[in-house]
């Protein structure tokens, strides 16, 4: 068997084609979209500063979906614990003084996505309740939950708009790096060792091993001594915890307080972000930016008049598309062996 | 629930035609859907991608109906492009074999994407009214199709096979049944239906805007699940989701004394029923036994 055959080859195209049409119908000229991209988004301070800021969450939103699709679940929920994780870390960062409330406000919404994520693992493993079905109910929990305490108990009085007040300075995540229009967030860092860890954690620990198995095969896992289970339902919690991570990061480093619908569909991105990575965690390096670059590009586009709906045909062609390569690799591996 | 319809009419004036006008308007669309869900289930391919569909049929439908004045035309768009929809997840999921939930997502992207674009084109377009059916032929086709579904699967030779292929792909395949073909089948039906639920969404607005299907395809999946994937109690949890959304819409900014329940928890609550059900605290999870399999 070919490595490429001509469904794959077909479908790319027709991704392309589709993508072109897009363009075309938005009344861009393809070449003229490319050149704003290299010149306004690519090659200037400021569109680093926005692909950075943009690829935090989805470094980390990539390796909460990584790690639940490596013991074979599909975390679409990760946008419901981003937003369950940034509230929490918000009401942290707003009421307790200022030195010891970063990492009390980072650790409150590790706990909170963690919590968001708990229950999935537990009706999956119990209950035969699909993961996507309940990650789905809870992710529209999230946001009206969130919208409800926003517009409400957590409101700023002095905002016209469902909000938070601002943290204080001190709250803040420091930038490293401020030159001129380039900002590089202490954020940025910890999402890359959090990457770092992912991979260490899945490639090299027993429990990393415990976990890829489960995915490969319950029943096989369970007969080796695997407490299929107790796998599952901890590794769907820290999935939540990693994306909880991002919602707080998003707070005390960018957004710097809380709103309603906070998370602009991250959801999507980060399963994208996950299955480009392919096999490997580190994957997510190269694939939360190529998501990161392609958002600031759609958003410089739409300065020059492009919708943006535009990015999310990109990334539904995009994942589409790589679904339909990876999975034919899978298979000839298994038609090998 | 007559205390609450009381009140309702001592404090508010409402009558209950008014709720019952309102419920059939919120939830024909969902009964649409959900059943559109339901055969694409039934056969064995999962379908989140319902929202995106519908999404999909509400924009053609308000679009060609306002371009072409016509609302059979408009009508007819709508439901082809939900069918197209539908035929790609078929291609993508038994042709592929990509993952159900991937290709679902993907396509909602592709709606949401493609939708937003052509509103944001078309813009004058958008804003003159389109040529529509009236909305009481949408609601006769929900209960219609919930009848007609439910004679299928009873008792005849189509509907048996699809329910066939989705417990059990494989042994039907051994019985010579053609899974790939029977989906397919199914799928155009899903499409068929998804395409009217967004239609009459359009007609309900008078027009398209932005993400207007606002979540209506995850509520009316989540009556499929309610439902147990079953015709009539799937009709029973649309509607009944769909009297609790047009409650909530009542409600909005009125004073009911003691009653003072925000409106996301009414928006929230199918989510929250859905989630104790797959908790398994309303009766055990009946899914159909073949979901997602090849």
């Amino acid at each position: 068997m070919k490595l490429l055959g001509w469904r794959q080859i077909l479908l790319a195209l027709a991704g392309f084609g589709l993508i072109v049409a897009a363009l075309l119908i938005a009344g861009a000229v393809p070449a003229e979209a490319i050149q704003t991209v290299v010149e306004r988004a690519l090659t200037r301070p400021a569109g680093w500063r926005n692909i950075i800021k943009e690829a935090t969450p989805l470094l980390l939103l990539g390796c909460s979906v990584f790690i639940a699709l490596k013991v074979g679940l599909f975390n679409i929920g990760a946008d419901g614990q981003f937003v369950i994780g940034a509230v929490c870390s918000a009401v942290v960062a707003l009421n307790v003084p200022a030195p010891i409330n970063i990492p009390l406000a980072i650790l409150a919404g590790i706990v909170g996505g963690c919590l968001w994520a708990y229950p999935v693992g537990l009706i999956k493993a119990y209950r035969g309740g699909h993961e996507v079905i309940t990650t789905i109910m809870l992710n529209n929990i999230a946001g009206f939950l969130t919208f409800y305490l926003v517009s409400g108990a957590l409101k700023d009085p002095n905002s016209q708009q469902p909000s938070t007040a601002y943290i204080s300075d001190l709250s803040k995540l420091p930038n490293i790096i401020e030159s001129g229009p380039l900002r590089i967030n202490i954020a940025i860092i910890i999402a890359f060792f959090v990457v770092i860890a992912t991979w260490f954690f899945l490639k090299k620990t027993t429990v990393g091993y415990e976990i890829a198995a489960t995915g490969e095969n319950p029943n096989v896992a369970k007969f080796s001594g695997i407490n299929v289970n107790r796998i599952m339902i901890r590794t769907m919690t820290a999935s939540g915890g990693i994306a909880g991570l991002a919602g707080a990061l998003q707070v005390l480093a960018y957004e710097h307080r809380f709103y309603g619908n906070f998370s602009p569909g991250y959801g999507f991105d980060a399963l994208g972000v996950a299955l480009l990575a392919g096999g490997n965690p580190l994957g997510i390096l190269a694939s939360g930016t190529l998501f990161a670059t392609i958002a600031e590009s759609t958003n410089v586009l739409s300065r020059t008049g492009v919708p943006k709906g535009l990015s999310f045909i990109l990334l539904g062609v995009l994942v589409i598309v790589f679904a339909a390569f990876r999975y034919r690799k899978e298979a000839n591996r298994g038609s090998d062996s | 629930m007559d205390q609450i319809l009381n009140l309702l009419a001592s404090t508010s004036g409402i009558s209950v035609t008014t709720l019952i006008l309102s419920t059939l308007a919120y939830s024909s669309p969902l009964i649409l859907c959900a059943l559109g869900g339901l055969f694409s289930e039934r056969s064995g391919v999962i379908n989140i991608g319902l929202e995106g569909k519908m999404l999909a049929a509400a924009c053609a439908t308000a679009f060609v109906g306002a371009a072409s004045q016509n609302a059979v035309v408009g009508l007819s768009a709508g439901i082809g492009i939900a069918i197209v929809l539908s035929l790609l997840h078929w291609i993508l999921t038994q042709v592929y074999q990509i993952d159900h939930i991937i290709s679902g997502m993907g396509i909602n992207a592709l709606a949401l994407g493609g939708t937003s674009l052509v509103s944001k084109t078309f813009v004058e377009l958008g804003g003159k009214d389109a040529a529509i059916f009236p909305r009481e032929i949408y609601y006769l086709a929900a209960w219609v199709a919930a009848a007609g579904i439910w004679y299928l699967f009873r008792s005849t030779r189509p509907g048996l096979r699809i329910f066939a292929v989705g417990n059990d792909p494989d042994k039907s395949r051994q019985m010579g049944l053609k899974p790939l073909r029977i989906r397919l089948q199914s799928l155009l039906m899903t499409g068929v239906l998804t395409g009217l639920a967004g239609a009459l969404i359009a007609t309900n607005a008078g027009r398209f805007s932005d993400e207007m299907t606002s979540g209506r395809g995850y509520i009316a999946l989540a009556a499929l699940i309610l439902g147990g994937w079953k015709p009539w109690p799937t009709l029973l949890a649309a509607l009944a989701f769909g009297f609790f959304g047009s409650l909530q819409l009542i409600l909005q900014g009125r004073d009911l004394g003691g009653l003072a329940v925000p409106g996301e928890f009414w928006q929230a609550l199918p989510y929250l029923i859905t989630l104790i059900a797959l908790a398994g605290m309303l009766g055990k999870n009946r899914a159909p036994a073949g979901l997602g399999q090849p």
